[in-house]
């Protein structure tokens, strides 16, 4: 089941605010992809797109090549930012009702919510009604919605915002397992050090327009070098700041992170460092995904 | 029920086509669309969904069975009161004729009621009973009459018909005998009958009828009131709750919506054809007059204008919905909304219980937001022929369709816009403008 989505030259605006404009990515099957942005970048309206939810002024949203349209969309998983159930109906109800909107037959719906309930860890919560779950718990059935029907493409907004531990663990290891399985899934997050351990892959967009794509690996050891440097009797490390060329980034428990602009020799700062302490650590680090991501939108 | 059967045919028909047509247009966008039938399953989902929840809540069965306590109400009560002054009770004092005894039972006939005779002792004894209840009226010495209470001449009830009834007949039966005449002449002048009177215009206008249609009206109103809000709520209920997403991700707004509107209007066709199932059987079963005469076309106008009505308001209040996302807008479009209903309402029990219709009135029927109250009415007046019934029942089915493709466009539109009331320039020109649509 290899499947790609293309995203090609969307455009979209809001009176005088362009949400996107002339947007152009896409995401193979088989890795779970970061999908980030800062506020109001254009990730929420992207999302919209692909699910028709919002109507594009130019550009096209193809699945292997082909136009999206309504049988296609029934193949795909969808788990809006704004979460959205019927707060009154049974929990069970509501999957089954959802998965036969996707096309399932009734049985197949009641016994696929059936097991999701189960692997999410809220099987007793089936006969209940969605608006006496928790905040935790409404997220597990709402990801549930997503993905009972066996969608082949996967688009979660925030997905991780406002779980505990064990559900962002539940939930990021559903995400995983969905993607080895050969599931195209995209995501977007806020919490970059969780993007970090779960995708492979990023894509960044700011006003609209991608700013940088591609393999979580790749955008890491791109760009300017690092170093961690820690002087013993220098905790603030005032000795960096006056080395043309480097940059504090970030000054932590006695460690200093330096980044290097082009041709600063390394030997340079570890002499500079020596002269004002006893170093006890210089090591040459890639990028942290919160860097690129900083660094990228700046 | 006929008539019925096709409007809900004819409805299903309009619907289809809407769809046809909003298919083909979302088609030319998307090049690579294979719905197919799973389309109608859709709205059959849809429809589903919503009978089920519905029937399943409390609101529903409570409703219910509040309209049945209604309608039972208005079945009985009136043959119960009817029942209670059936019996007279004359009180006897002294002699009394078998010719004026025939009367008085006669004249109690006249008024429905059925006299009986109770002999008393004496004046006094007759007094007593008349103060404590147990006699509606005494006859002294075949001559006299004497009641509890005096009785005004606007009063119409039972009793004091009877009592002005048998005053005359005794007061003529005095005449007679001043006049000498023989017995067989005073019986042959007491049974003359007043002429028939004849009347260019058709008659058919039925006390039956009326009361059936102000039954009718009141059910008509109630069941409009309800299954609206059930529509407006509904709608704004899977906005606010964003549920809305998650649904239009997998069917198009036009196959949520028009399931909703099918699921919502089963379940009211079924909760008022309940009703008149039970107001037909208790009316037959406890002797009512509900029913007769021209009653039953009454009730068939009834069921035919509670379709149409239901099919002409529900699109509005769909659009309506999908315009506010919290309780208290909602409470701002409410009034507005119910306002011609809440009119054509009240001016139709009006002209009901002044047993005429003007010409103003006889416009209402024709327009589709009034006609649902207006026709039944001229229906039980018996002052429409078939064919303007019918050409009412077309202008409403012709004006549904064209409203429900603009409340189709209005839903599109503003179903997925959040963060406020969305306003009417907003979503009736075509082109998109600013909207608070999250980025």
């Amino acid at each position: 089941m290899p499947g790609l989505l293309e995203l090609d030259g969307l455009r979209r605006r809001f009176g005088t605010l362009t949400a996107l404009d002339g947007l152009s990515f896409s995401v193979a099957a088989g890795q779970v992809v970061g999908f980030l942005g800062p506020n109001g970048a254009g990730k929420t309206t992207t999302m919209r797109a692909v699910f028709g939810l919002t109507d594009l002024e130019a550009g096209t949203v193809k699945w292997n090549g082909s136009p999206v349209g309504q049988s296609e969309r029934r193949r795909f998983g969808y788990m809006p930012e704004e979460r959205g159930l019927y707060p009154g109906m049974l929990v069970g109800d509501q999957l089954e009702y959802l998965g036969r909107l996707h096309g399932m037959r009734a049985a197949a719906a009641r016994e696929a919510s059936t097991v999701w309930l189960e692997r999410l860890g809220i099987a007793d919560r089936a006969d209940g009604k969605v608006e006496a779950l928790s905040h935790g718990n409404q997220q597990r059935v709402q990801l549930a919605a997503a993905l009972l029907h066996g969608p082949e493409l996967i688009i979660l907004d925030e997905p991780l915002a406002g779980l505990d531990p064990a559900g962002i663990d539940t939930i990021g290891g559903v995400l995983v397992e969905q993607a080895r399985a050969g599931c195209c899934v995209l995501f977007s997050s806020h919490q970059l050090d969780q993007v970090e351990d779960l995708c492979e892959s990023v894509v960044i967009i700011d006003h609209g327009r991608l700013m940088a794509a591609g393999s979580v690996n790749d955008l890491a050891t791109s760009g300017p070098r690092r170093l961690v440097v820690r002087v013993d009797d220098d905790r603030d490390g005032s000795w960096a700041l006056g080395i043309t060329g480097v940059t504090v980034s970030e000054v932590n428990g006695g460690e200093v992170r330096l980044v290097l602009d082009e041709g600063i020799d390394t030997d340079l700062v570890l002499e500079t460092a020596m002269k004002a302490g006893k170093v006890t650590k210089f090591v040459v680090e890639r990028r942290r995904l919160s860097e690129v991501f900083r660094e990228t939108v700046a | 029920m006929n008539i019925a059967l096709f409007v809900v045919l004819a409805a299903a028909a309009v619907a289809f086509r809407i769809w046809r047509r909003r298919r083909s247009r979302t088609d030319k966008r998307h090049t690579h669309s294979h719905d197919g039938w799973t389309v109608t399953g859709d709205v059959a989902l849809v429809a589903t969904r919503e009978v089920r929840e519905r029937v399943r809540g409390k609101a529903f069965r409570i409703g219910t069975l509040v309209i049945l306590a209604v309608v039972a109400g208005a079945i009985v009560i009136p043959t119960l009161s009817r029942s209670k002054l059936n019996t007279q009770n004359v009180g006897v004092v002294g002699p009394l004729s078998q010719s004026l005894r025939a009367a008085i039972a006669a004249e109690a006939g006249s008024v429905d009621a059925i006299a009986y005779f109770y002999p008393q002792s004496d004046r006094r004894a007759a007094d007593q009973a008349l103060r404590g209840g147990r006699l509606d009226m005494v006859v002294v010495d075949g001559r006299q009459l004497v009641v509890d209470k005096p009785i005004s001449s606007s009063d119409t009830s039972t009793g004091a018909r009877f009592v002005r009834a048998v005053a005359e007949e005794i007061a003529v039966l005095k005449a007679f005998e001043a006049a000498h005449l023989s017995a067989a002449q005073s019986s042959d002048l007491s049974a003359v009958k007043p002429l028939p009177i004849a009347s260019i215009q058709p008659g058919g206008r039925s006390g039956a009828a009326v009361a059936t249609s102000v039954i009718g009206l009141i059910l008509i109103f109630v069941m409009l009131n309800q299954y609206n809000t059930w529509i407006l709520m509904g709608v704004m209920e899977e906005k606010s709750s964003r549920v809305i997403e998650v649904l239009l991700a997998a069917v198009r707004p036009i196959q949520l919506l028009a399931g909703k509107v099918l699921g919502i209007g089963l379940v009211a066709f079924a909760q008022a054809s309940l009703t008149v199932v039970f107001a037909l059987v208790l009316a037959e079963a406890v002797g009512s007059n509900l029913l007769h005469g021209t009653a039953p076309v009454v009730v068939a106008a009834t069921l035919v204008w509670l379709v149409l009505g239901y099919a002409f308001y529900c699109w509005v209040y769909a659009a309506a919905g999908s315009m506010v996302e919290r309780q208290d807008q909602i409470q701002s479009l409410a009034l507005p909304l119910s306002l011609p209903i809440i009119f054509g309402y009240i001016f139709s029990l009006t002209t009901l219980s002044s047993g005429s219709a003007s010409a103003f009135f006889t416009v209402l029927a024709y327009l589709p937001p009034t006609a649902p109250f207006a026709m039944p009415v001229l229906v039980a007046f018996g002052t429409v022929s078939w064919w303007e019934f019918v050409a009412s029942a077309a202008i409403s089915i012709v004006s549904t369709v064209a409203l429900a493709r603009l409340a189709a466009g209005i839903y599109r539109r503003a179903i997925l816009r959040t963060g406020g009331r969305v306003k009417f320039r907003e979503v009736f020109p075509r082109k998109e403008v600013a909207t608070s649509e999250r980025t």
